[in-house]
Parts: structure tokens; sequence; C-alpha cells
């Protein structure tokens, strides 16, 4: 489905990603982790355009994204939500939803499939944006990247800071895309959350992706992920 | 004349200035709410909308109003396709970098004002009004018999001054009907909101851009088409209403229309009161000392948000 082939990022003249390679396959959860300021967050904007390659190239499919516009990539199949939101703040929910539509021409039917995963946005159509609570925010990001149908999601930190009901809705929610074969690459720094829906982990360390690995190595070997993380 | 009357004639004149600097600033808002671009060459859009209006004007015979008409029409059209088309040869090229544009488009201004000097020359052209019916207005007063009514001598405007005001709210509403009930509309706000979701959103937001700017610049030339057969085309006619728009979109908040809409109102006002009993120097004084208080005590301006 995805394939990063060895690619380097910078911003201006800071490297940031050093020949960093991975894949993602369709139906299949791949988490990125490791400590903050590793690159994980410039890994996927890159996938999605918002970051020019210094070198290397990103291939979905038969496609290849690093040769695409910005504004082409989600017309891919591509779904992003980023780390904060990224909601249109000043838009309704209702408004948020539409934008996520149009990439795929604004079906009513996803629409109505979207607000049924996540029924409470469906009593806050109207309200801006801005005015829902932490949950409801990342439950109408998570909303507005699935009403564009994709067949890649990319998800940065999508629990960070959420109470435990919600974290276990957005859990569902990922295990749901992956089940209906979503490829998921998830930015994710709740190590429980990792053990229990990722497949496989890309370590991100220091901008270089020197190790991959099943989730069924870690299970047991939670040292290694703390390592990465930098938790003692 | 009477005090009351003649303050009545100074407010109707406040009010056509008003009209004009609402569209005018509007287009200026836009342009800064949604790219970040201070355009400084916005007040050459509107000069070549009211020259390209007298070229139009002087082209087609007959009726004053098939001209008027025409221009109207097809001056805008021009003066937008002339800004999309600097948006697309200078805009993107330095990335909408907030300085850059700065320069870039007071390097614009010279272009525009330049071309436009040795293509139609120094001389101020008129245009004739499609239509000019003087009307005489009535004024009321509390008399010995009750409230009387009489028509004081010099108090009168006329059906095309009217016309102005009347076109300006027209566009005004269109405009806000754009952009809030539209797709259009809806993808220029998320634009402006958060350009990189808007382009992870299959947004092409340097299309946005462009649009953007040709709509600002167009808006600006309308303004200038509805002025014209008051004020004549000159082709140093756009520092002005450039200056005075500037006052406008900061004390009504960087890129908020209905705070844009309000300061025109106030400032077109004052300006047109202020000059009529006083002098129209007095009247930018004051003005600028307003954007100088709103600076001091209110940065964001009247309808602005702080960025935090």
């Amino acid at each position: 489905m995805l394939n990063l082939n060895n690619i380097e990022v910078a911003y201006d003249n800071v490297q940031v990603l050093f020949d960093v390679s991975f894949d993602v396959k369709a139906g299949e959860i791949m988490c990125l982790l490791g400590r903050n300021g590793a690159g994980k967050t410039t890994a996927l904007k890159s996938i999605m355009g918002l970051l020019p390659l210094k070198s290397g190239s990103i291939q979905c499919e038969d496609n290849t994204l690093s040769t695409l516009s910005a504004y082409e990539i989600p017309k891919q199949g591509i779904a992003y939500v980023p780390q904060g939101r990224g909601l249109f703040s000043e838009l309704t929910v209702a408004q948020n939803i539409e934008i996520g539509l149009m990439v795929k021409g604004s079906n009513p039917a996803v629409r109505e499939h979207v607000l049924d995963m996540f029924p409470r946005l469906r009593e806050r159509l109207k309200q801006r944006a801005e005015t829902l609570s932490g949950g409801e925010q990342q439950m109408l990001a998570m909303a507005r990247a699935l009403s564009m149908e994709p067949k890649l999601l990319l998800l940065d930190e999508p629990t960070e800071g959420l109470q435990p009901s919600i974290i276990a809705l957005i859990k569902d929610v990922i295990v749901k895309l992956k089940n209906e074969g979503v490829a998921v690459l998830l930015v994710e720094h709740h190590i429980d959350t990792v053990l229990s829906i990722a497949d496989r982990v890309a370590f991100i360390e220091n901008g270089r992706c020197p190790e991959i690995s099943d989730i069924a190595n870690l299970q047991n070997n939670q040292a290694k992920i703390r390592g990465y993380l930098g938790i003692s | 004349m009477e005090f009351g009357p003649h303050l009545f004639l100074a407010t109707l004149e406040g009010a056509i200035g008003a009209a004009v600097l609402a569209l005018m600033a509007v287009g200026l808002s836009i342009v800064f709410g949604i790219m970040r671009v201070v355009n400084v060459a916005h007040g050459e859009f509107y000069m070549l909308g009211a020259v390209i209006a007298w070229w139009i004007t002087s082209l087609i015979g007959g009726h004053p109003a098939y001209g008027f008409l025409a221009a109207l029409i097809v001056a805008p059209l021009i003066v937008g396709l002339i800004a999309a088309l600097a948006d697309h040869l200078v805009l993107r090229r330095i990335n909408y970098d907030p300085e850059r544009t700065i320069v870039a488009t007071i390097g614009l201004l010279y272009v525009l004002q330049q071309l436009t000097l040795m293509t139609f020359g120094a001389d101020a052209r008129p245009v004739e009004a499609p239509f000019n019916k003087r009307l005489a207005l009535p004024w009321f007063e509390n008399g010995a018999d009750g409230l009387a009514m009489y028509w004081p001598w010099g108090l009168s405007t006329t059906t095309y001054k009217l016309a102005v005001i009347v076109a300006a709210i027209v566009v005004l509403v269109a405009l806000w009907l754009l952009m809030t009930k539209t797709r259009a509309g809806l993808i220029m706000r998320a634009t402006q909101l958060n350009r990189d979701m808007a382009l992870a959103h299959g947004i092409p937001v340097e299309k946005v851009y462009a649009l953007v700017f040709g709509l600002g610049a167009a808006i600006a030339a309308l303004a200038a088409v509805l002025v014209v057969p008051i004020q004549q085309a000159h082709y140093l006619m756009g520092g002005d209403p450039l200056l005075l728009s500037f006052i406008v979109v900061i004390i009504g908040g960087l890129g908020s229309i209905p705070g844009t809409i309000v300061a025109a109102i106030l400032i077109g006002m004052s300006d047109g009161i202020i000059s009529v009993f006083f002098s129209p120097t007095l009247a930018k004084i004051l003005a600028t000392l307003l954007v100088a208080f709103v600076l001091i005590f209110r940065p964001q301006g009247l309808f602005g948000k702080r960025i935090s």
C-alpha cells in the first residue's frame, strides 16, 4: 500500500529524517514509535506532501506521491489526522465534515456512515469546532478524515490528552477500519494502545528508522519500547 | 442652508464615500484574511478599474448607459485577471511570504501605475453617468403648526449617487452570501483557517489564492467603476483610497469582513461630514489619529481576534 524508500527531509538547512524506509500494508496498523522530536510527525507530513523530500521517494500503490502536489495526495485515498487535530476551528461540525466529503464528491451516505460511527457529533452539527470538548474535537478530526473514504489513514497521536472512554472509542474505530482493509499509520506514545492494536512497529530514533518489529516480538519485550520512547 | 439640512447633505455625501470605501476595503481585507498578503498595489487595481471604465465607455457610443454597463462587467473582469496573473507570476514564486509580498506589491504598484501613464496618459478622464437626475430632498421641522415639510435650497442629490449606495450594498450582500452560503466560500474560509489542512483535504490552495487575489482586485475595480462618474479617472487616483482602505481594515480588524464594513461606514461618513463642515485634511488627520488609538488600545482592531 505505502512505501517510503530512503527518504531524507530537512527544514531549511536542518535535516530531520535520514534514509528512512518502511512500508504499510493494506489492512495493517503500523505504529511509528519514538521520542518527541525523533521525526515521526515529519514523516507523516512528508507523506502528505506538506514537506518536500530532499531525496528518496514515497509510493502509494502505483503512484509516486513525492511527485504530486500536496492537494493531489488526498485524492489518492490518503487521509491525515494531525497532532492537535487541525480542525477548521471557526467552521461548524457539519462544515468540517463537508470539507472531508468534498474529496470524493460529497456522498450523503458516507456522511451518514461517519456520523453513525460518532453519534455525539450528530447532536453538534451546527456547533463551531472550536467550542467542542477535546474528545469531541478528536472525534470530529477522525470523522472528517473518514469522510474522505481513505485507503490509508495517517493518525498523529489521536489519543493524546483524552479520557479513557474516548480512547477506547478511537481504538475501536481504528481496529474496525483495519478490519475493513484500511491501512493505518499511527504515531502513538501510549504503550498499551500500541500493544493492543498495532500489527508492526517502526522505531524512529534521531531521524532514522533503525528497526521494524512485529508486535508479537514486542509483547514480552516492553523494555525495548520504553527504551525507544526514553522512558526509564 | 441651516445646520440640520446641511448635516443631512454632508451625511449623504459621507454615505457615498463610505459605500465605495467599504467595497474597496473589503477587497483588501479578504486578500489579507485568506492569503495573509498585505496588498500595497490594491489602490492601483482600483485605478485600473476606473481607467478601463473610461476606455470602454469611450469605445462604445450611444447612450452612456451602454458603455457604463459594459464597463461594470468588463473592467472588474480584466482587473481580476490581471491580479490573478500577478499572483501567478509574482506572489506564488515568493511562496506568499508576508514580508516579501509587501515589497513585491510595492513593485507591482509602480509597474501598473507607470504602464497606465504610458498607455493612457496623464490626463484626468471623465465618464458620463448612465443616469443623473437631480433630486431635491425634503426637510422636516417642528414649527408652531407642528411638523412641517419644506424644500431647503441646495438640499439635493442625484439618482446616480443613491444608486452607488444601493449597488455597494448589493455587492457586499452578494459577497457575504458567497463566503457563508456557497461551497466556494467554504473552501476559501477553510484555506484561511488552516492552509496545510486545506491542502490535506484536496483543496488546491494556490488556485484558491489566485481566485481570492483576483476577486479582491475585481471588487476594487468595481468600486472604481461606480465612482468614476463622480470622480475622474487618473493614473494617480489609487493613493488616497489605498490609505483609507488600510485605515479601515486596521480599525475593523485585519481580515474581518464585518469589521471592515463597520469601519468603512465610520470612516467614510466621518470623512464626508468633517470634510463638508471643516476640511478634508482634518478628516484625514482624525482618521489617522483613530488608527493610532486603535493600534495602541486594541491592536487586533474592533472586530479582529487577538493572535495568541
